[in-house]
């Protein structure tokens, strides 16, 4: 609940420009000469490709030609993390709405219409559509052999095992959790399911390419351009400086625009025709296009007498469909993931990522998170109550302190996870009349952001005291330019109003790793803040000289630099100093794991925190959850922007309603089933709680700018977890598969009676 | 041949004649050859609110509206809620409140709660998200966007400040 202080002169500038719908999007950017294009999509969900026909289609007045397989099957396949990716169907269609054409014509109109004439003979083959069938003895193969990109996005690649359709496994072993086992007081096993969701972001995927002799030019709404960037230059044989990706507003990413995903089928439209093209696809297009992963969750866990934990075993399998994208780096995550604050001198962890007959799985805030944290954290109430033990006595006594470890070569927690508990069980908000206490349920996370510490900015301070940052965060609603420029700012003593953050280009901005895992604060924060002391070096050094004063008399101010017994303007210091009345000093600064002594490489760089207490209340009739009452608690380092920091929590929050009642991408044999913003839904305004609270802890004690740490991702993970607690205390049914639907929570409140 | 069909219509307070094939949508029409690019496009399917805008001053989905049913009619754009210099009361509290992340449902939120507070200017909670029940986003949580409205629904203001 926020009370908001800033004033007009301090808000985001690009708030501004959104409420007045001045802020472009890429759907409204036209580029001179443009074609549209429009996607085939095969109807078929694992299926040979016997034949092609685009003759009908392209006899339509204003088509100008259609991309098929054939057109690019000498250029092979891409992939972040494995190499098993054609640009358009070849040969063979491994699941619904993979694209098998594009229709490019004059505009979208006549493209959509001609692709209906579009003729594609399939022969079916044998599928394999859920993890079961996939990993099933005599399973079709989805891919026949599995090709590893050694170091080529996230490090480390993929662990595939050839000949089946697991594209990856990772492990994870401490102690001897069968002698932890054989010597416990009670050992308790459950197993959870989590469905493929949908990110569902309100700008479906856009871009424009433009192929221009041995350059290429993109427009996207790409949370990772030089993600983009990398994967074209080694698809089309181009060098990364004839790449240029532009990232304009985005509406909404979530992971779903992270890594790579219809750049490349764009990029060979544009090829193909030597114009620019765009593919501006639908919300169902985007449901096809990629999701989050589904899982299938085994966990086990042996205490002692006194309840504390002596070992944990946890068996995870991940739904990857079709294409890997960066499906290993989910699973690797979810391992992780489902540790939790606590300690645990024993575990055995293994993770493996599936290839299904569906749509490809992709990364989605929090990667791996929610389907770890929503199996762990419901587990942790059933054991706590098979030893007859309060959920939330039971989680303190075995939760991890500040500074201790949760695994050896995982960096210790930084921050004080019964302190975000103590938080959400006190907030104000159950209180309130009508609160009953007994109807509550709590769950807890910690996750471990892959925020590479690896970045660069540009930030140039101008004779007049303006400055312009230059960054490859992509602004995609949470704030990221503002933030850089409040750091810029902040560090050479300017006014918010004078710093100027540039949209994302990467011919000018320097290189990053991309926007995701609630990295750009602290990672991208520390680089802004080196490259304005060294702007800010940089102008001293010019005083220094001119004026013959000792460098560290010299401070920044407003409009210039003081020197203790006067403040010179920046005009007068390039004035003098370069004879010149124009001009700018230009600042470096960068990020590695080697910065800050080392400090940085240990990883996770910080610990992402939260906790969630629901209070629901069930209509017995229908089954209907209602939550009439929610605090969320994220550990956050320090606030930069609270209003901003508080709505990504909600929204994270609210995302997590969705997940836990009702969001599902449903397949049918494979065969979507609701992939359309109709048939599927996302949380309306009225199915948020009325009565919220977003709890920030600030101890000024992460690795970023202030003492700052990531955040964004944490608030979505308790939610699920909590309301199935609630669930359980209060009306004495578990539920173990999401979304807890009313027809789930009906069936198993009957089942009770 | 498309069957072309004259129109002529009010435009945030400019008339506008033109003619348009009979299976022009409304948002095509303004984004395309009018060039108003503030109103965005989601679902398509009427079902996000995104593409909202104000017919005779209640909100329509433009993305199912088709450009000759506006004929004779006044049809108000985000564009036209916004000052010549500055912010509407509306925008300035989604700014102050944070009610808006990437931004792309905004412009649909701004346009129903100008009609909202227009025909009702101090709306109860209930009031306030049954009425905008029909607008998805999926950054916000809905939290700031609630809190903004409130504030406004609070506000004692003369008639034509609104
Ligand atoms: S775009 Fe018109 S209602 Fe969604
Ligand atoms: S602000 Fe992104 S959808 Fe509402």
């Amino acid at each position: 609940m926020s009370n908001p202080t800033d004033s007009m002169s301090s808000v985001r500038p690009d708030l501004i420009e959104k409420v007045t719908g001045r802020a472009e999007y890429i759907t409204d950017l036209v580029v001179p000469g443009m074609l549209h294009g429009f996607v085939v999509r095969s109807p078929v969900v694992h299926a040979r490709i016997v034949s092609i026909d685009t003759t009908a289609a392209r006899l339509i007045e204003g088509v100008v030609d259609v991309l098929v397989g054939a057109d690019v099957a000498s250029f092979g396949r891409w992939g972040v993390v494995l190499k098993d990716r054609p640009i358009i169907a070849i040969d063979r269609v491994r699941y619904v709405g993979e694209p098998v054409a594009v229709v490019i014509a004059e505009t979208v109109e006549i493209a959509e219409n001609a692709a209906e004439l579009v003729d594609v003979e399939y022969e079916e083959l044998p599928r394999a559509t859920t993890i079961r069938e996939a990993l099933a003895d005599g399973a079709p193969l989805i891919h026949e052999r599995h090709e590893n990109l050694e170091d080529f996005y996230f490090k480390g690649g993929a662990r595939p095992t050839q000949n089946s359709n697991v594209f990856h496994t990772y492990r994870s072993s401490v102690g001897d959790v069968d002698a932890a086992e054989a010597i416990a007081a009670h050992v308790h096993e459950d197993s959870f399911t989590f469905p493929a969701i949908s990110h569902f972001a309100m700008e479906p995927h856009t871009v424009i390419a433009d192929f221009q002799g041995d350059a290429l030019t993109i427009w996207a709404g790409a949370q990772t351009p030089t993600a983009v960037q990398k994967v074209l230059s080694r698809l089309f044989g181009l060098q990364l400086a004839k790449i240029r990706v532009v990232v304009p507003f985005v509406g909404g990413g979530f992971g779903g625009k992270a890594s790579v995903k219809i750049e490349p089928l764009v990029a060979a439209a544009s090829w193909k025709v030597r114009r620019p093209v765009r593919v501006a696809q639908s919300i169902s297009d985007s449901m096809l296009t990629c999701r989050r992963l589904g899982a299938e969750i085994t966990i086990r866990t042996a205490v002692d007498a006194k309840g504390r934990i002596l070992a944990k075993t946890a068996k995870l399998l991940l739904d990857g469909g079709a294409y890997s994208d960066t499906g290993s780096a989910v699973a690797t995550k979810s391992a992780n993931r489902i540790m939790g604050p606590y300690v645990m001198p024993n575990l055995r962890l293994e993770a493996s990522a599936v290839y299904t007959n569906t749509v490809p799985g992709a990364a989605f805030r929090s990667i791996g998170g929610p389907q770890a944290v929503w199996a762990k954290e419901s587990h942790m109430d059933n054991v706590a109550a098979a030893i007859g033990m309060d959920p939330v006595e039971f989680r303190l006594i075995n939760m991890a302190g500040r500074g201790e470890r949760t695994r050896p070569d995982l960096r210790p927690l930084d921050m004080d996870m019964s302190e975000l508990v103590g938080r959400v069980t006190q907030s104000p908000v159950f209180e309130t009349q009508g609160s009953n206490r007994r109807a509550r349920g709590l769950a807890v996370a910690a996750t471990d952001p892959a925020n590479t510490p690896i970045a660069n900015a540009i930030v140039r301070l101008k004779i007049d005291g303006s400055v312009s940052v230059s960054v490859s965060s992509i602004e995609v609603g949470q704030g990221a330019h503002a933030t850089m420029a409040r750091v810029a700012a902040q560090t050479l003593q300017q006014r918010f109003s004078a710093v100027t953050t540039l949209r994302t280009d990467t011919d000018i901005a320097p290189y990053d790793w991309g926007t995701g895992a609630s990295r750009s604060t602290v990672v991208v924060g520390l680089s802004v803040e080196s490259a304005a002391l060294d702007a800010a070096d940089q102008i001293f050094d010019m005083v220094a000289d001119v004026w013959e004063l000792p460098k560290d008399s010299l401070t920044l101010v407003e409009g210039g630099v003081s020197t203790g017994s006067e403040v010179l303007t920046f005009h007068q210091i390039f004035h003098r100093a370069l004879g010149v009345d124009s001009g700018e000093v230009v600042g470096r600064g960068g990020i590695t794991p080697r910065s800050k002594k080392g400090a940085l490489a240990e990883s996770p760089l910080f610990w992402e925190t939260s906790a969630g207490l629901a209070e629901i209340v069930v209509d017995e009739d229908t089954g209907q959850i209602h939550v009439p009452r929610y605090a969320s608690a994220a550990d956050v380092g320090r606030v930069i922007n609270r209003v901003a920091a508080e709505g990504q929590d909600e929204g994270a929050a609210a995302m997590g309603f969705g997940h836990a009642l009702f969001e599902e991408l449903e397949f049918d044999d494979g065969q979507p089933v609701n992939a359309t913003p109709i048939d599927y839904t996302i949380p309306r305004i009225t199915d948020v709680p009325p009565v919220f609270d977003t709890i920030l802890v600030e101890n000024g004690d992460g690795p970023g700018p202030g003492g700052a740490k990531g955040m964004g991702e944490g608030a979505i993970l308790p939610v699920a977890p909590a309301i199935a607690n609630a669930l359980f205390s209060t009306y004495g049914i578990r539920i173990t598969d999401l979304p807890m639907t009313p027809e789930k929570v009906w069936r198993a409140l009957q089942k009770r009676k | 041949m498309t069957h072309m069909l004259p129109i002529s219509f009010s435009l945030n307070g400019q008339t506008v004649s033109m003619e348009v094939a009979a299976h022009t949508l409304l948002i095509d029409l303004v984004r395309g050859r009018l060039g108003l690019k503030g109103t965005k496009r989601s679902c398509d399917m009427e079902v996000c609110g995104a593409c909202t805008m104000l017919l005779d001053g209640d909100p329509i989905s433009s993305c199912t509206t088709l450009a000759v049913d506006v004929d004779q009619r006044e049809v108000t754009t985000i564009e036209g809620v916004t000052p010549p210099d500055g912010l509407s009361r509306v925008q300035k509290a989604f700014v102050l409140h944070g009610g808006l992340q990437c931004g792309f449902c905004t412009p649909g939120f701004i346009m129903a709660v100008t009609a909202l507070l227009k025909a009702n200017p101090h709306p109860t909670d209930d009031e306030i998200r049954h009425y905008l029940h029909g607008n998805l986003c999926r950054c916000t949580g809905y939290v700031k966007i609630f809190e903004a409205v409130k504030s406004l629904a609070i506000e004692h203001v003369s008639e034509d400040a609104a």
